[in-house]
């Protein structure tokens, strides 16, 4: 009895000891969990994919980081309701990822930290962030974010078939430059492969009818957001976008009946010429163009939107670490501001997801021009544009604004209707919000 | 009606039409197995790849590689037992104080257990959290298992089960001298066996499904169930590009539950034919 009374007090005390050593660092994020495949990986260069990447650079932060006791906690995408649940248990995690387009609902509710004092302490110069990664992180002048991407719109594009549709020059795939070139070039394309054009994915995924609306209207210089409580789509500037998309599904030269996985199989499978959809998409199809026998094999390109009026613009967002408010020591800050440091020597690596990434040097850097595609795609740091931060609950008016351009584009309601539509909803709900 | 429903009593056409039936109830399910026993990549460009071969189990293996897989399946089993005994003890006490005690507003109370059918769980969420929070219950087994226990179905049914047993019963068991709750124990409780056993069901399976909860309460991941757990687990864009592993924690999820069924498969059919309630 005495011998298991010590031992017991053995392993107590020495449970205790362990565990107060060591400055706690509570990690959460989405991307997904793959510890099975990335569990104990800690060599970044060799993992492959956002949930693997992510893994292998919280696993090398910790082994390079022995002081520090890092717990990772992997949500649900896209883990707001767990994280605004926390917050109100008043039991945050240290660091959080987080979309920029979400970041302004939790600065203006006074949830999160702004980070100048962390970036100080890790050495980073917000002057270093691109255009596009800053832009997503500042709210009022303020920084609550450590951007780690800018994520956008791109047009994918089936070179064999622009090739089949003469819409190829030196190489590269021949983009419009106006909406009648846009119907033109979509004709060519439509009379020489049977195929259409644009592969758009309308049912069900409103953030790509929502990025035409906003990449088009933003170029046109419409102040789709005229104030914090006001939408306004339904103007001659969003009426020419949602009728040019309109007039391109009702002639065949965009599909109109499909989701986004039936758009993704549908672009891998050789059956149209362009997939507008995000940066994230790129390893996938980089994949299939490196496989012999695919359709995409050694066919596939990626560009920016193209610029149809006015401005070349395109709208973007971004992914971001965030600090939620709450006491901590002069440790756990010093933790955060390690872990900041680490993230941003590690740019590079996240960037082969596809994402941009958010300095400018990496950008401009040889290695990452290297990247396959990423020449191509460096740009849309700089044109990117994100919606004004002081628009809140921006991914619930995406769905609105998506949905009714959808509406729109596929003649189910008819344009001033459907953007009028838009606008009225977006801004009764705008009205609601204190 | 079941009794109806008797083999050689059903024409021809009655069982092609069963077959048909059973057909399109299981080609949801057949589909989802075909697909989780595909390689992810083959299904990105064409889902119907799931028809032919090579079948693989490599989706299952990933979904067991995750360390806290089994951590999670035992939170589930965890909170749906206990939810399912709580709700039991409960609503077997409360039925029995309802369908045989006389106390004051005994009516009123029955009343607004009855209203609570009407109340949906999502009305109460926030201030709920916001008691679970002050309590300090998040991120534990109470936390996730107490608010199942309040069921006000469970009481409803539990009560008009009771109410149906003869009170002659209790009043002979008076006579010997068996106390309130001998009765309760000895006499009513064994004769609510097949409303026991379809209540223990459908909370079961509620609590096992369930999602919304344990979302906001378990936030840890060590403290989630295996929806949550399953659900942490995809990336983004999971419908596309890792279809056969989406599908596969589908079927996985399901286990429990299809074991649970072929168990109670009588008491599940007897529920949900209406032959449960006297």
């Amino acid at each position: 009895m005495r011998w298991m009374l010590a031992l017991i007090a053995a392993v107590v005390l020495g449970s205790c000891s362990q565990a107060e050593e060591r400055t706690g660092l509570y990690i959460q994020r989405f991307f997904g969990e793959c510890g099975s495949q990335y569990g104990s990986a800690t060599d970044i260069s060799k993992a492959e994919g956002e949930c693997g990447i992510i893994t292998t650079m919280i696993n090398a932060f910790q082994a390079q980081h022995p002081d520090l006791s890092v717990s990772q906690n992997v949500v649900a995408w896209p883990g707001y309701p767990q994280l605004t649940a926390q917050m109100a248990a008043r039991d945050p995690p240290d660091i959080v990822t987080m979309h920029g387009a979400v970041i302004s609902d939790y600065a203006a509710q006074g949830l999160l930290e702004p980070i100048e004092p962390y970036l100080r302490e890790a050495g980073i110069e917000p002057g270093t962030f691109t255009n596009a990664a800053r832009g997503a992180v500042t709210v009022n002048g303020r920084i609550f974010g450590m951007p780690l991407d800018t994520h956008g719109g791109l047009w994918h594009i089936n070179t064999r078939l622009f090739e089949q549709a003469g819409l190829m020059r030196g190489g590269k795939p021949v983009l419009p430059n106006s909406p009648g070139e846009l119907v033109a070039h979509a004709r060519q394309f439509r009379e020489r492969t049977g195929k259409p054009y644009l592969i758009q994915s309308l049912v069900g995924d409103p953030a790509g009818a929502a990025r035409n609306m906003y990449t088009y209207m933003m170029a046109q210089r419409a102040a789709v957001f005229p104030d914090p409580k006001h939408m306004r789509t339904n103007t001659p500037e969003g009426r020419r976008v949602a009728d040019l998309f309109r007039r391109m599904t009702a002639e065949g030269l965009g599909t109109s009946n499909m989701d986004t996985p039936a758009a993704i199989a549908a672009f891998m499978n050789g059956e149209g010429g362009i997939y507008p959809t995000g940066t994230w998409m790129i390893g996938q199809f980089e994949t299939e163009e490196k496989t012999r026998g695919r359709p995409l094999y050694r066919s596939y390109a990626v560009l920016n939107y193209p610029r149809l009026w006015g401005e070349h613009v395109v709208f973007v967002s971004g992914h971001a670490w965030v600090v939620p408010k709450r006491e901590r020591t002069a440790e756990e800050r010093s933790a955060i501001a390690r872990f900041f440091r680490f993230m941003a020597e590690h740019n590079f690596d996240w960037a082969r997801t596809g994402h941009l990434p958010a300095f400018q040097s990496i950008i401009d850097s040889s290695r990452f021009r290297a990247l396959p595609h990423r020449e191509d795609i460096a740009p849309l740091a700089e044109i990117g544009r994100t919606l004004p931060s002081y628009v809140q609950r921006q991914s619930a008016i995406e769905g609105i604004v998506g949905e009714e351009a959808a509406a729109a584009f596929t003649s189910q309601k008819p344009t001033a209707r459907a953007l009028g539509d838009a606008d009225r909803r977006v801004t009764e709900f705008l009205a609601e919000l204190p | 009606m079941a009794a109806s429903i008797q083999r050689g009593r059903l024409p021809w056409w009655g069982w092609i039409g069963l077959v048909v039936g059973a057909a399109i109830m299981a080609a949801p399910l057949v589909w989802t197995l075909l697909l989780s026993l595909k390689n992810n990549a083959e299904l990105v460009g064409n889902s119907g790849a799931a028809l032919s071969g090579p079948y693989t189990l490599e989706n299952y293996v990933a979904i067991l590689g995750n360390d806290r897989t089994l951590r999670w399946l035992l939170n589930s089993v965890i909170v749906s037992l206990g939810t399912t005994v709580g709700v039991l003890v409960l609503c077997s006490l409360a039925g029995y104080g309802f369908a045989r005690l006389d106390f004051p507003f005994r009516r009123t109370l029955f009343t607004l257990v009855l209203l609570g059918l009407a109340i949906p769980s999502q009305a109460v969420i926030l201030p709920q959290h916001q008691l679970f929070a002050t309590l300090g219950l998040h991120n534990s087994y109470p936390g996730l298992i107490l608010p199942g226990l309040i069921t006000s179905f469970g009481v409803f049914f539990m009560t008009t089960y009771m109410r149906a047993i003869p009170k002659e019963l209790d009043e002979a068991a008076m006579l010997d001298g068996a106390s309130r709750f001998t009765i309760f124990w000895k006499v009513i409780l064994p004769l609510t066996v097949p409303a026991q056993s379809t209540l223990a069901v459908f909370t079961f399976l509620g609590s096992w499904n369930d999602y919304w909860w344990p979302l906001i309460s378990a936030t840890r991941s060590d403290m989630y169930t295996l929806t949550v757990g399953l659900a942490s687990s995809q990336m983004n864009y999971a419908q596309t590009s890792g279809l056969g592993f989406l599908m596969a924690q589908a079927v996985f999820a399901s286990i429990p539950i299809f074991v649970v069924y072929v168990i109670f498969q009588k008491q599940i059919v007897r529920a949900m034919a209406g032959t449960a309630v006297r």
